[in-house]
């Protein structure tokens, strides 16, 4: 008996707190026609935007606020979509959190801020920029484009990127790069771990450069690259059979190690102060 | 006489108009005396504020403007009552009526006339009294001068925006002239100039970054320690990347990461002070 009365409170209490936060949050919607390559801007300080593409020339942006202890300032100009959590005095993260959804034309270049993320970004071939101290941030699906993001301690996992400009800079976060290729991709971490695996593309420049983090690559054997694997003070490991390369640097066995595989379309270096390196064959 | 008896007759008594046992009664009695005393002052004061209290020239134009008016309507009203009177004999109940309106008007002068008498004895006190209280209330220390406005948040924090670009071109300058290849006496210059300026710049860097620090710390206190920690690595990587160049200046690939460490300290600094985060 006591224990359902028990149960029963609790039931009532966590019902009663559920719907104090639900009554508690704002939900607001905007709506802005746009034309061909619009630029569209969202800046959080705390909590996630996600962007996906929609059809059309609008731009809809629902957001739904957590307090009164935050208001969104939204403008357009032209062209340009600019939409700012506004913090006023006394706001907390968790009071002062807004989460966003944005639909965009496919078109359309995308620029997130935000403190805590998640960032999140698909299906576009427009440009996109993704900053973020501590925000994991998740770019998938995305094609002819520049794609740059900036964290500090915010893990960042890109997948499926084609024909990409990529450059990723992040101090202690792992960097995951899941069939990413194009004309650019340059991946500079600190103590985070970098993790690439796909083809290397064909015809690209790949670099990908820590300090203390490890990096693991997972290259498909059909892959076509020249690479210089270096780490200073740490080891490197590699399990392709390369042709001869010339290096402006004395190879010094398991510390650096270069050469080509197939044709050579791309350039691969690969670069670590003190963390590990591996070249690794995937496996069919 | 006796005080009740002085001061039931005192209302209808002026200064030399009083009788010989009055003012003997005065000068024996201190409480009538000080009644005799106030009631003077008072008398002089209401007088004097009288004279300074007149209205100012705007009430006059007013009661000027209205009497213009009636007068205007008054000699309207004869003009038309001798035209009247001229063309035809106007009835008893014309002339009743004629009468009627001007009683009227004779009526309404005389209430604005009161209207501005009223006006004169209640009328607000000249800038010259306000000035005065004003200077009573600021000697009470009652009126204080406005405080100046505190200067707010957003622009403290930007105070701190010329740090970005100022470090970074130090860093990026302290790096190129410390790490730059020369062919001649290489190891003299890293062995002597190179200490020197790392030290310096090494001070600048943390004083920089601590600065950095609490100006984050101020904005988000949580954040304070994820930047602590990143710059801490950032700096280690900033120092393990000197050593090596400082050892083989000609290596470019150890320069490459001198030049990344740089970058990720700068990107650390133009988040820290980005104004759209926290």
């Amino acid at each position: 008996m006591d224990y359902r009365q028990c149960a029963t409170r609790t039931t009532l209490i966590v019902m009663l707190v559920t719907a104090t936060v639900v009554v508690c949050q704002t939900r607001k919607e905007f709506r802005y026609t746009v034309g061909p390559h619009a630029s569209v801007s969202v800046v959080n300080q705390y909590g996630p935007i996600t962007v996906t593409p929609a059809p059309g020339n609008q731009v809809v942006v629902t957001a739904v606020l957590h307090s009164d202890k935050v208001e969104i300032d939204q403008s357009q100009s032209a062209n340009r979509v600019e939409l700012i959590s506004h913090l006023l005095p006394g706001s907390t993260s968790d009071s002062g959190r807004v989460d966003y959804e944005v639909l965009v034309p496919p078109d359309a270049s995308v620029s997130l801020h935000s403190s805590t993320g998640p960032l999140r970004a698909e299906k576009l071939h427009g440009d996109v920029t993704l900053e973020g101290a501590t925000a994991n941030v998740d770019v998938h699906d995305i094609s002819n484009a520049h794609v740059h993001v900036k964290t500090l301690d915010g893990p960042v996992i890109l997948s499926n990127i084609s024909d990409g400009h990529v450059e990723i800079t992040s101090i202690s976060g792992n960097v995951t790069l899941d069939e990413v290729s194009g004309p650019l991709v340059q991946v500079s971490s600190n103590s985070g771990k970098i993790l690439y695996t796909g083809d290397f593309g064909s015809g690209g420049e790949y670099s990908l450069m820590s300090h203390t983090g490890d990096i693991d690559a997972n290259v498909a054997s059909y892959a076509s690259f020249d690479v210089i694997a270096r780490s200073i003070k740490g080891r490197v490991e590699n399990d392709f059979l390369l042709g001869p390369k010339h290096t402006p640097f004395a190879i010094k066995a398991g510390s650096a190690f270069a050469g080509t595989l197939n044709k050579a379309a791309s350039s691969v270096k690969l670069s670590s102060f003190s963390g590990k390196i591996h070249l690794r064959k995937r496996q069919p | 006489m006796n005080c009740a008896e002085f001061q039931q007759v005192l209302p209808g008594t002026e200064k030399g108009g009083r009788s010989a046992e009055q003012e003997l009664h005065l000068q024996s009695c201190s409480v009538c005396s000080d009644l005799v005393s106030d009631l003077d002052f008072i008398v002089r004061e209401a007088r004097t504020l009288q004279a300074s209290e007149e209205p100012s020239p705007q009430v006059w134009q007013s009661i000027q403007a209205e009497i213009a008016e009636l007068r205007s309507e008054l000699d309207l009203i004869a003009r038309e009552a001798r035209a009247l009177q001229a063309s035809e004999e106007p009835s008893p109940a014309v002339w009743k009526s004629i009468q009627a309106e001007i009683g009227d008007w004779q009526t309404e002068m005389a209430s604005i006339a009161a209207q501005a008498r009223e006006l004169q004895a209640s009328h607000e006190p000249s800038p010259r009294v306000w000035n005065s209280l004003e200077i009573a209330l600021r000697e009470e220390g009652l009126i204080r001068q406005p405080q100046r406005e505190t200067v707010p948040m957003s622009s403290r924090r930007w105070r701190l925006g010329w740090l970005v670009p100022v470090a970074t071109a130090a860093l990026v300058a302290f790096g190129v002239l410390l790490y730059r290849p020369t062919v001649v006496n290489q190891g003299e210059v890293a062995q002597s100039a190179s200490p020197r300026v790392f030290h310096t710049n090494n001070q600048v860097s943390v004083k920089d970054d601590q600065e950095l620090l609490n100006a984050v710390g101020t904005r988000s206190p949580a954040m304070r320690v994820a930047y602590e920690n990143d710059l801490r690595d950032v700096n280690a990587y900033i120092r393990d990347a000197e050593q090596s160049a400082a050892a083989d200046p000609n290596d470019e690939e150890v320069q490459q990461y001198l030049m990344d460490a740089y970058q990720q300290k700068n990107m650390v600094y133009q988040m820290a002070l980005d104004r759209s985060l926290p």
